[in-house]
């Protein structure tokens, strides 16, 4: 064979020297190819007599190259150790049909190997490394690329992920009918700040509203960012802690500098791991505040009795499904079982589980591979068959990636299953409270702001709206104003119309002018009358604007009962 | 007083060459394991908030022993029967290393008929041991396809070792030097060339175990938990 190597193949080898540490050192020289790992790899038993599936085999594709180029033995005496470079593109091609279409990375061979060979853990650098030449299935570019530049695995826009949360904030609040039941954005100084999969923005919003419900009846104070809001990481599938470091560290600003004190990350295996345990390593930074999945927060507040569940909502047979990533690399195996015996009647355990479950098939961003998917299907046969034996009719699992693949197995092996998440779950299983009568608190849990340049007007109208069980928040000039209804969207607005920087009728203009905020109910409180006040004429103002009316107008001093009947009547009517 | 009939090169081969061998598979362990920390170990940094009862440490600890556990690993539970002769063939090749020091600095240990009965009988199963897990890398296609040349080398010098090591246990010199000769040559010839061979796995055994046990632990995976085996 020639010794020349193409471009790529001589950066591939390159970068080897450059991306193996000890751990993935030790790992590549310790195994002793005694096979014991053989048939705990799924694909192996999918697909019975291939011993190109085989984990070892598989490993053996990157040791080789390890060997050939680190190794002493392997560098001496190649052939007696199996040591073998890679000269050609076709040999990358081959390296990547293992690396990205023979493995998920699922860990399953590496807590069963007795050496402590951590296959997973190589396969994700082999990755990385034929990605850093630009060797990689075509779905994987795709997913980087848009995950690098537009800040989310499937490209949803800023815009359309706020009008999604808007959106679901209304179907909740007509759900419910409680106005008070809010998705806020961009709060600062929340308990706890919340991050999702941008599969929920696209293709399962119900969630975001679920998880929105369970936050509002739990009465956590807190928050969803405005960016930053991706927790998945497909720096995990392709081995760029490049990506990697650089996606963590949007969602750990995001969460800084909204001064968060908990970041809660939605159901999904590789974002939790991702966010939690490997971000801060591919970023090489400390992150202080503590993180958690939506799992336990969950079931925190059902343990805290902060919210009511009735198990007996969901009676259909259920069971399990553990993701790779939770259970195998961030030991999250108990608590969703808790929780699941706490909102559902009848849950079977599926064999085995926990650290021995079989991946769903779907791991390791095998989903965004389609070239590889009658290949993920054919494997996925040990999945169905493991599905089919609990006789559930529903399987839950806590990973939006495990959704998808399960999902595509039970198609196709024709399993009468539905697949849900957790939250779906504890939200339909959720017992609403009661909410105070109207009559005694009329305006209970209605957020007003109150936009007012004198303090003292401020205080005293905060305090008339919270004796009737609002939450006020208060601004004292325009600009400010308009922060608090963007980070944190009011039910009503009150507004004075002489105001520092930017006058009230200016600001009622721009809140008219934007569609996201047209339909906000203001109350005008001002000095000035209506028609006659030489300083502003604001009706005349709204005619030349062809501005709508407000939907309430109080001159100063403003009689607390007259506020309290304006403002009910305004959101009663809204209502 | 006993005379003393065995010839210089049982002599030089028991004691000589064993210390030769010794000390140059200890300097090449040395080197190894320089080399081993010359790789930048990956850091373990991870955000607050996890599982209360695991820690780094005791996963490191869970990890390191969990060879000795074998009903942790479905691997192990499914295989026992390969996990027995796991056990019998390291036992085997422990007592062949002790032996090479015991025969020429303390024969009298060894000397009795229960001691040559017991080392025999752990160097025959040790032996038969071999002799499977030979036949299994020959025929068995997924072990085929992952063997190397230095797999099979390795594995056939251990098993023809152990057969010499129950030729030698006796230590009876009178009737024969050539299995005690055969056998600590062969001694010298394993220990020069373990560490450039898969044999050479238990040095790395410590150090992978440690680290992954380290990472799992951290995160609460290990030790794992035990439901999973229900
Ligand atoms: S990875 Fe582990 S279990 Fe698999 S062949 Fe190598 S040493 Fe054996
Ligand atoms: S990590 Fe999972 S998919 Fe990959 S070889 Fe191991 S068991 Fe198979």
């Amino acid at each position: 064979m020639s010794e020349t190597r193409s471009y790529k193949a001589q950066k591939l080898v390159e970068r080897l020297q450059v991306k193996v540490n000890r751990q993935i050192m030790l790992s590549l020289e310790a195994c002793v190819h005694c096979g014991l790992c053989t048939d705990q790899c799924h694909y192996v038993l999918s697909n019975p007599g291939d011993v190109t599936y085989a984990p070892a085999y598989k490993a053996d594709r990157i040791r080789k190259l390890f060997k050939a180029h680190i190794d002493w033995t392997g560098k001496t005496l190649p052939w007696w150790v199996g040591a073998k470079s890679v000269y050609t593109d076709q040999e990358l091609e081959d390296l990547k049909d293992t690396v990205f279409g023979k493995c998920t990375n699922c860990r399953r061979c590496s807590l069963n190997c007795p050496m402590g060979v951590d296959m997973a853990v190589f396969n994700r650098m082999a990755r990385g490394l034929l990605v850093h030449v630009g060797v990689m299935p075509e779905g994987v570019a795709v997913v980087a690329k848009d995950q690098w530049e537009i800040g989310n695995q499937m490209g949803v826009l800023k815009e359309d992920y706020l009008e999604t949360l808007t959106w679901m904030e209304e179907e909740l609040q007509s759900e419910y009918n409680d106005h008070s039941i809010r998705i806020p954005i961009d709060k600062m100084d929340a308990d706890v700040v919340y991050s999702i999969n941008p599969r929920e923005a696209k293709y399962d919003p119900r969630t975001i509203a679920e998880a929105a419900a369970i936050f509002h009846f739990a009465g956590e104070n807190w928050t969803m960012p405005s960016q930053g809001w991706d927790m998945t990481n497909f720096g995990l599938f392709n081995g760029d802690d490049e990506l990697g470091g650089a996606v963590g560290g949007r969602l750990y600003d995001a969460v800084e500098r909204l001064r968060g004190k908990k970041l809660v990350i939605s159901e999904c295996g590789h974002g939790f791991r991702s966010t939690r345990c490997e971000a801060p390593n591919w970023g090489k930074r400390d992150v202080a505040f503590p993180m958690e999945s939506a799992v336990i927060t969950m079931l925190g507040y059902i343990k805290q009795g902060r919210i009511q569940v009735d198990k007996s909502k969901n009676s259909e047979p259920v069971t399990y499904h553990d993701s790779c990533n939770n259970a195998r690399s961030c030991g999250m195996t108990e608590e969703p079982r808790e929780l699941l015996n706490l909102v559902c009647s009848d849950f079977r355990e599926m064999h085995p589980n926990r650290a021995e479950n079989f991946c769903c098939t779907g791991g390791g961003g095998a989903m965004s591979m389609t070239e590889y998917a009658p290949r993920r299907l054919k494997s996925a046969r040990i999945k169905a068959d493991q599905l089919k034996a609990t006789g559930a009719k529903i399987v839950v699992t806590s990973c939006h990636n495990c959704v998808d693949g399960l999902f595509d197995l039970i198609k196709h092996y024709k399993l009468d299953m539905q697949v849900k998440l957790l939250v779906n779950l504890v939200a339909s299983a959720l017992v609403v409270p009661e909410r105070p009568s109207r009559k005694m608190r009329p305006l209970e849990g209605y957020k007003i702001l109150v936009i007012d340049d004198e303090p003292d007007i401020r205080v005293y109208l905060g305090k008339i709206f919270k004796d009737q069980g609002c939450l006020v928040t208060e601004a004292p000039d325009a600009n400010q104003g308009m922060r608090a209804i963007k980070a944190d969207r009011p039910d009503l607005v009150t507004l004075d119309l002489i105001l520092p920087y930017m006058t009230g009728e200016k600001l009622y203009w721009e809140l008219r002018k934007d569609q996201k905020t047209a339909d906000l109910p203001v109350v005008i409180v001002s000095g000035y009358a209506a028609v006659d006040s030489p300083r502003i004429d604001f009706f005349g103002f709204l005619a030349e604007k062809r501005l709508p009316q407000p939907n309430g107008f109080l001159e100063k001093p403003v009689d607390p009962e007259k506020l309290i009947e304006t403002v009910r009547a305004v959101l009663l009517e809204k209502a | 007083m006993e005379l003393d009939t065995t010839s210089p090169l049982l002599h030089f081969a028991e004691d000589k060459l064993q210390i030769f061998a010794l000390s140059f598979k200890a300097l090449v362990y040395i080197l190894k394991i320089r080399w081993i920390l010359k790789f930048p170990a990956g850091k373990d940094r991870q955000a607050p908030g996890g599982s209360p009862d695991t820690s780094a440490q005791k996963g490191a600890i869970h990890s390191l022993f969990n060879i000795a556990l074998p009903w942790e690993m479905a691997s192990t539970r499914q295989h026992p029967f390969f996990y027995v002769q796991f056990v019998i063939f390291h036992i085997g090749v422990a007592a062949s290393i002790l032996m090479s020091l015991l025969i020429p600095y303390v024969p009298e240990w060894i000397a009795g008929r229960a001691a040559v009965v017991a080392l025999q009988s752990i160097f025959a199963a040790a032996f038969l041991v071999g002799l499977v897990r030979m036949a299994r890398r020959l025929t068995d296609p997924y072990i085929r396809g992952i063997s190397t040349p230095d797999d099979y080398f390795s594995l056939a010098l251990l098993v023809v070792w152990l057969g010499f090591s129950f030729l030698a246990a006796p230590n009876d010199r009178q009737s024969g030097e050539w299995p005690l000769l055969a056998y600590f040559f062969l001694t010298a010839f394993f220990l020069v060339y373990v560490p450039f061979s898969k044999i050479s796995h238990y040095l790395f055994y410590p150090f992978a175990r440690w680290y992954l046990g380290r990472t799992l632990g951290h995160r609460g995976v290990y030790p794992v938990k035990s439901g999973a085996r229900a």
